[in-house]
């Protein structure tokens, strides 16, 4: 009697087993959440396509790059245009400032975006829009974008860093594990500073170190059992990794041919371009070159040619880069982006110079996915705002960078307090200059 | 117990002989049970149906749905129905308390009937306490932060206005007054305590004060024994303007408790009555609760809320609190606010107006009855009416307020305008699509084996049996044994990255066998002409990386048959340009890059 009793709500063996899957690792959940999924949601998801590009180095104008000087010129408007004459390009169709000639020759391989917009008009934020796509708050800090590549997109090479940050500092993870955060490299040339094994150190001792520490760690780590804290260790055990990898050369621009130094000339962003070239090679996801000196308040003609052409300027690099990737067979998997956080007054002020214009700029994507020869939109005539297509925000070009890496632009990461964040916000990817 | 009740009341009608002008229709409760009869009389608050069998049931009024009680107060003005307990046909066959008591027991076992649960006994503390008000909501005792706290807002929407609708705040300038959004949560807020609906606390029916009912626009309307309380565009006659505006000492000062109304409060409800003491718009439906005619448009109040309360809210309901723990609702979705049925749930939005197909609303209810994911999962599938409202409701815009056109369900969708043309060539299926079809899509154990030698092994796509091969981790450590693992994968290998090892010719040799092979990077490896010998057999090949090789003339001569070829790179091996310029001239159409 009491057997039976005890028997009436009993559970088979079976059933118990799959309850409890359901209950424990989700696997009822799954095909029932998977039938909500929207079909244009889908479209978005990863994997949903191949990705056509792999990489991305992005090049960034800090201090926000004249539009009208650079990548964005009205030929035919004297008065906003001052004394910069344009000149045509390897595309039909195409103009570019006589500032940027060599970069002129690559415009078959690359579009420009002519009505980026932004909503913040100071460079800290403007920046910070740019690499985040979320509005600088002081509750959160964002992860950057190139974060984000990280965190989604998976390693390729698993000993060095998926995302690397040449010259300017940020490009931290945020809120996503550290190990995402970029790997900052202060000045090309010396490469990745304080990474050789001491000399007086042979291995075994150095073996001995690490595990005293990992003893020391063991029991703070088996107290608290969180991502941060797996993700420092993890951070130690990439360093050892990358110490002893030959990958490490990646970093060592050194060993490039001269001729390779000659081509990309010898300021610090053309060393900076050819060691994002380096680390594309050795398979980095994502590089950030970033160049400053284009805050031209005054005197902009002559500071904004000189940060285009001669040996201090981007041109040479820039073209330097393309050709280097495409002669390597590596342009086609890599995305090269050169943008600025906003772009400067059509206006010539009273020192000849030119203030943030937040209200229209440009962005120039050449490489990997990217339909070659294509401007998008148009300008008024003065340049001042996006007259033809839409305008394009920061959200949305970091949108498009990522559908083209083949990411899940609706993938939810939160942050501590549980808030939702996507890697591109609500970015609508730009198809029309996606092959 | 049962023979006192039986004593009270048993009259035995033919519905034949209830020659009243009233008909037999369906009446209905907020909770969706329904009752078909006609009324054959009232006593107070109290109206008295009789059902088909000729039965009378005693039913407050307070507990039919709101346009069955317009229709009766509107009957009664009408004097279609007569005041008190009518008077028993004698024209009837008399009934024994035995068969009665017999029927009773049957319509208490019976509890499927939603119709029968309506106690066909006249005692009126049974009926109020089967018939109940709605439970008040769910009291929200959520934690402090919780996602769910939050208020949310649909897309397009103002927060504010958002803000104004859920808290009833104050219309924007120059908005005429609207009774449901502004009138009544002060009235809610401040009166309700008192003037409530009659609701039942443990087995007692609790009344208004003053018989006075200030939820819903026709009580406000209707007023008590002493009157309305409100007079359109007549602000002295209007009681309820004149009780709030007492001074705080006064006896008939209302709220008597909890402060007075703030002035802003008052302004609303005077310029309210000054308008006209309108009803709110689109707020009376005679098909609330059930489905609407064809010719009406779908709203979302009268019609949808009413249905998925029935049948969804059980799991998508509000979160609450229950044993200290939040209950949260299934999937994450809730529908029990407009806002949360248009906002979805994590996995995106659920209702797409205008476009049925899209809407995973539409089609979890139209699934197959035995298919795993129909919604409602328990019970009968939703009837046929009820998916089509839900249908026209969607195509009708799935606005809030109903639209202004009813909309055809069985209309012809609109051909779907296409967004962005992206190529007109994508239409046609990509090298590397049709290619996928060939083969089968790897299994999770294939691709761990072949990644046993340090390769990455990938698919390109979810769901796509091609594989990206590559050796980017330690590259200088792998050497032509590693491609042995790829045996399983051979026919899933699309590209192949072996650039920077320290593989030989046997490497590439041995990728010939790879038939669906159409990228191939060998740059920086020792390989040399030797290698390339077997590559024509690779029909798809589209790229070959062999900058950084040992290639030279003789080798690339092979490559010359190779038509199909898209890119070649030869940058740094030991081809020289007479030896491009060779390979350029059998190969016009093929992108070969040498050099700067």
């Amino acid at each position: 009697m009491n057997m039976s009793i005890n028997n009436i709500d009993e559970l088979g063996r079976r059933e118990f087993i799959a309850n409890a899957a359901k209950a424990c690792l989700g696997v009822g959940l799954m095909p029932m959440a998977g039938s909500y999924i929207h079909n244009s949601v889908k479209a978005l998801t990863p994997g949903a396509r191949p990705a056509k590009a792999r990489h991305v180095i992005y090049l960034n104008m800090g201090g926000a790059m004249s539009h009208l000087d650079t990548f964005g010129p009205k030929p035919n408007n004297p008065d906003i245009q001052g004394p910069v004459k344009s000149i045509p390009t390897s595309a039909d169709g195409v103009i570019l400032s006589e500032y940027l000639p060599l970069t002129a020759k690559h415009m078959h391989n690359a579009a420009i975006i002519k009505t980026m917009v932004t909503s913040q008009g100071a460079h800290e934020q403007a920046s910070y829009l740019m690499h985040t796509s979320y509005l600088k708050r002081g509750t959160i800090v964002h992860p950057t974008f190139g974060s984000w590549v990280s965190k989604l997109s998976g390693t390729i090479n698993r000993t060095i860093p998926r995302n690397v940050k040449i010259g300017g500092g940020g490009g931290g993870a945020g809120f996503l594990e550290a190990e995402h955060g970029a790997l900052p490299i202060g000045d090309p040339k010396s490469g990745l500073a304080n990474s050789k094994m001491a000399s007086y150190l042979d291995d075994s001792k150095f073996g001995n170190r690490l595990a005293m520490a990992e003893k020391l760690n063991t029991n703070f780590s088996t107290q608290y059992q969180q991502k941060q804290v797996r993700a420092y260790s993890k951070l130690y055990e990439d360093a050892v990794k990358l110490m002893k990898s030959e990958d490490l050369n990646a970093f060592d621009i050194s060993q490039e041919p001269q001729m390779m130094h000659d081509l990309y000339g010898t300021s610090n962003f053309g060393q900076g371009c050819l060691l994002a070239r380096r680390l594309i090679e050795n398979k980095v996801r994502y590089v950030e070159v970033t160049r400053g000196g284009w805050d031209t308040h005054d005197n902009n003609f002559e500071a904004v040619s000189m940060n285009c052409g001669g040996e201090n300027g981007i041109d040479q690099p820039l073209n330097a880069l393309l050709l280097d990737l495409e002669m390597r067979g590596l342009l086609k998997e890599t995305l090269v982006v050169l943008t600025s956080e906003f772009g400067r007054t059509p206006n010539i002020n009273g020192r000849d110079g030119r203030d943030h214009w937040p209200y229209c700029f440009t962005a120039f994507l050449a490489g990997g996915g990217i339909k070659g020869g294509t401007t998008y939109g148009e300008t008024d005539d003065q340049g001042r705002t996006p007259a033809e297509g839409k305008p394009i925000k920061p959200e949305d070009l970091n949108a498009t960078i990522a559908y083209n890496l083949g990411l899940p632009l609706n993938d939810v990461q939160y942050s501590p307090s549980g808030r939702p964040f996507t890697l591109a916000h609500n970015g609508e990817p730009l198809m029309d200059i996606l092959a | 117990m049962i023979g006192k009740k039986l004593g009270l009341y048993i009259f035995l009608v033919f519905s034949l002989c209830a020659a009243q002008a009233e008909d037999f229709r369906i009446y209905r409760t907020p909770q969706g049970q329904s009752f078909n009869g006609k009324a054959v009389g009232y006593e107070g608050q109290t109206i008295i149906l009789a059902d088909e069998g000729g039965s009378f049931v005693k039913i407050p009024l307070s507990s039919l749905s709101r346009d069955d009680q317009v229709y009766l107060v509107e009957s009664v003005k009408a004097k279609r129905i007569p005041q008190g307990m009518p008077k028993s046909q004698s024209s009837g066959t008399s009934v024994n308390s035995a068969s009665e008591l017999s029927r009773m027991d049957q319509n208490r076992s019976s509890t499927d009937n939603a119709a029968r649960s309506i106690s066909p006994n006249g005692v009126e503390l049974e009926s109020t306490e089967k018939i109940r008000r709605p439970k008040p909501p769910k009291k929200e005792l959520l934690r402090v932060g919780s996602f769910f706290a939050h208020l949310p807002v649909p897309l397009g929407v103002s927060p504010d206005e958002a803000m104004a609708k859920a808290k009833g705040a104050k219309p924007k300038p120059g908005e005429l007054i609207d009774f449901d959004r502004h009138v009544l949560p002060i009235l809610e807020q401040k009166c309700n305590d008192c003037h409530h609906a009659p609701f039942d606390r443990s087995g007692r029916l609790v009344n208004p004060k003053a018989s006075l009912r200030f939820d819903t626009y026709e009580q406000v309307m209707k007023g008590n024994l002493d009157g309305p309380v409100v007079v359109a565009n007549d602000l002295d006659n209007s009681n309820l303007y004149t009780v709030i505006n007492l001074p705080e000492d006064d006896d008939m000062f209302m709220p008597p408790k909890g402060g007075a109304l703030d002035t802003d409060q008052i302004d609303i409800i005077k310029r309210w009555i000054t308008e006209g003491a309108k009803p709110s718009k689109s707020s009376v439906s005679p098909t609330t609760g059930g489905v609407p005619n064809a010719n009406e448009p779908v709203s979302f109040n009268h019609h949808i809320l009413p249905l998925f309360e029935q049948r969804c809210m059980e799991c998508h309901g509000a979160p609450y609190v229950k044993n200290s723990r939040t209950i949260k609702p299934k999937a994450g979705l809730r529908l029990d606010t407009y806002e949360w049925v248009l906002k979805g749930n994590l996995d995106g939005t659920i209702v797409t107006p205008g476009d049925h197909f899209e809407s995973t609303l539409f089609s979890v209810i139209t699934l197959d009855e035995d298919d795993p994911e129909i919604m409602p999962p328990k019970g009968d599938p939703l009837s046929e009416e009820q998916v089509t409202m839900i249908k026209r409701w969607i195509l009708e815009g799935a606005g809030e307020q109903p639209a202004a056109v009813a909309a055809d369900p069985n209309a012809v969708p609109k051909p779907k305008e296409t967004k962005v043309v992206l190529n007109q060539v994508q239409n046609q299926p990509t090298l590397l699509e049709s290619l996928a079809r060939r083969a089968k899509i790897p299994s999770r154990t294939q691709i761990a084996g072949a990644e046993k030698t340090g390769a990455l092994v990938r698919q390109l796509s979810e769901r796509n049996s091609l594989v990206r091969a590559e050796f980017s981790s330690f590259a200088s450590e792998i050497d032509d044994s590693a491609l042995s693992a790829f045996g399983g994968i051979k026919n899933n290998i699309s590209h192949l990255d072996v650039s920077r090892t320290r593989i030989t010719d046997k490497t590439i040799l041995g990728a010939s066998s790879y038939p669906n092979l159409t990228w191939l990077s060998a740059r920086n490896t020792m390989v040399t002409d030797n290698g390339l010998k077997t590559l024509p057999s690779l029909q798809f090949l589209r790229y070959i990386n062999l900058s950084g090789t040992k290639v030279s003339d003789k080798g690339i001569m092979t490559l010359a048959t190779m038509t199909d070829l898209e890119e070649i790179y030869l940058w740094n091996s030991e081809v020289s340009e007479k030896g491009v310029e060779m390979l350029r001239k059998s190969l016009p159409k093929t992108k070969i890059i040498a050099g700067l």
